[in-house]
Formats: C-alpha cells, sequence, structure tokens
C-alpha cells in the first residue's frame, strides 16, 4: 500500500518535473518525485535513507535549483517552438530504454518474495561506513569539500567585476 | 511486493528523466531530469540488496554513496549555470553552439 501510493507519486511528480513548461513547477514535481522515491524507501524499510532522501533532495537541491530559475528564459517573451521530430526522437529513445528494461525485468529469474523486507537498522549502516567502506566514506567527504569550493570558485565574480575566472 | 515491481518503477523513472534530459533546451531543466535518473538508480539498488539479497545495510551504503555524488554534482552544475549565464546571458543549449564543429 506504501508502495503503490509513493510509486504512483515518484512517477506523477517525474511527469510534472519534465512535462510542465513552467521551470518553477518543473522543480515542485521534482520534489513530489523526490518525496514518492523517498515513500518507495520506507516501503523497503530504509526509514535512514528516506530521510537523508527529504533532507538533501526536497531540502537541499530543490531550494538551490530555484535560485537558479532567475537564469531561466522569461515565461512571458515569445518562446521558439520546439521542432516536432526533435521531440518524437527524443521521447522514442527513452521508450526504448525504458522497453528495454523491462524486458530485463521480465526475463531474469528473481528469487520469490521473502515477505515483507525487515528495517535496515542505521546503526549497522554506520558500522559499515566506518570498517568495510571507511575509504569510500572519506572519498565522498573529499568530493562533497572539493565540489563547494568549486561551485564557490565557478560562480564567483573577480574583483574587478568582469566575468569570474 | 516482489523485486519486480520495484524495477519496474524505476525504469519508468529512467525512462521519464531520459526523455527530460534529451528533450529540455534549459540546463537546469536538463539537471532535474539527471537527478530523477539518479533516484532511479538508488532505487533499483536499495530494492535489490533489500529484496534479493541477504545484507540490507550494503545498499544503503551505496545509496548514500549516490546521495553525496548527486548533491556534488547539483552544486557544480550550479554554479556552471550561473557562470555560463554571466558570460552569454542565456542557458538554453541550443544557442551554445561554439563547439559545434
Amino acid at each position: 500500500m506504501v508502495f503503490a501510493g509513493s510509486a504512483a507519486m515518484a512517477l506523477f511528480g517525474a511527469l510534472l518535473a519534465v512535462g510542465l513548461k513552467n521551470i518553477f513547477h518543473n522543480i515542485l514535481g521534482f520534489a513530489l518525485a523526490m518525496l514518492g522515491v523517498a515513500g518507495v524507501f520506507l516501503s523497503l524499510g530504509s526509514d535512514f535513507l528516506a530521510a537523508v532522501f527529504v533532507l538533501v533532495y526536497v531540502g537541499a537541491v530543490a531550494i538551490a535549483m530555484v535560485y537558479a530559475v532567475m537564469l531561466s528564459y522569461p515565461l512571458d517573451l515569445p518562446q521558439r517552438r520546439r521542432s516536432v521530430p526533435k521531440i518524437a526522437a527524443a521521447a522514442l529513445l527513452a521508450a526504448i530504454v525504458t522497453g528495454a528494461l523491462w524486458l530485463v525485468v521480465r526475463r531474469a529469474p528473481w528469487p520469490p518474495p521473502l515477505g515483507a523486507p525487515d528495517d535496515v537498522a542505521p546503526a549497522q549502516t554506520g558500522y559499515r561506513f566506518l570498517t568495510d567502506y571507511v575509504l569510500a566514506f572519506e572519498l565522498i567527504s573529499v568530493l562533497l569539500v572539493v565540489a563547494m569550493m568549486g561551485a564557490v570558485m565557478v560562480a564567483r565574480r573577480t574583483r574587478e567585476g568582469g566575468s569570474g575566472r | 511486493m516482489t523485486v519486480a515491481s520495484y524495477l519496474f518503477v524505476a525504469a519508468c523513472l529512467f525512462g521519464i528523466g531520459l526523455y527530460g534530459l534529451l528533450q529540455r533546451r534549459s540546463l537546469v531543466a536538463m539537471l532535474i531530469a539527471l537527478e530523477l535518473m539518479l533516484a532511479a538508480v538508488s532505487i533499483n539498488v536499495v530494492a535489490l540488496t533489500t529484496l534479493a539479497g541477504r545484507d540490507g545495510s550494503l545498499g544503503q551504503v551505496v545509496a548514500l554513496i549516490l546521495v553525496g555524488v548527486a548533491a556534488s554534482e547539483a552544486a557544480i552544475a550550479l554554479s556552471l549555470f550561473v557562470a555560463i549565464h554571466r558570460a552569454r546571458h542565456n542557458i538554453d543549449v541550443e544557442q551554445l553552439s561554439e563547439l559545434t564543429g
């Protein structure tokens, strides 16, 4: 039940995020889709991961994207029309990839479901992060620092007021 | 719920994201589509490790690393969009064609 509702919410939000013209509506659809994905994780017993998704995607990434709305093309100016063959080609390619994925999922011999999934304890995940996957844990910290500094460097203006370099 | 139903949902999400990535012209909209595709991958990883594997915490580790990578990617991408917009007053990919051969 949780799964069906949240999966429908995720797909509906994704359609809004991709289909609507207004970029702000796209971002709201994206936030809805991420809430749906968090619900899917809840139905898998991954409470901690669901909380992280809501915090990071709905709370941080979507808000950062709202700032970028300022950069987008004004909606009240006349829009250049999208050429229909390009849209059709994009839809066709996406349909082919989705169909291929569905085919693989249908063909593969999945093990029978084990019933409701057990809750995954966050403590166990943290233990793994600090033992078996400590290198990945440290690397992701370094990556986040580098990304943050790089973002500031790329986006800042130089003191002379020229384009940032 | 079976593994396959989760994978079906993830495949749909991935397909919607791919369509958006190919079809949209605004760089911000393309970033949104890319994040949708990454979320579909996370659903796959977590569903496979919790339902078909023996160790659910492994999927959590992989999914958390994915979240970190996606967040840093979004930070870098948005700052690049700001820089591109400052130089060109535009973030429409069809207008950014200096390197077209």
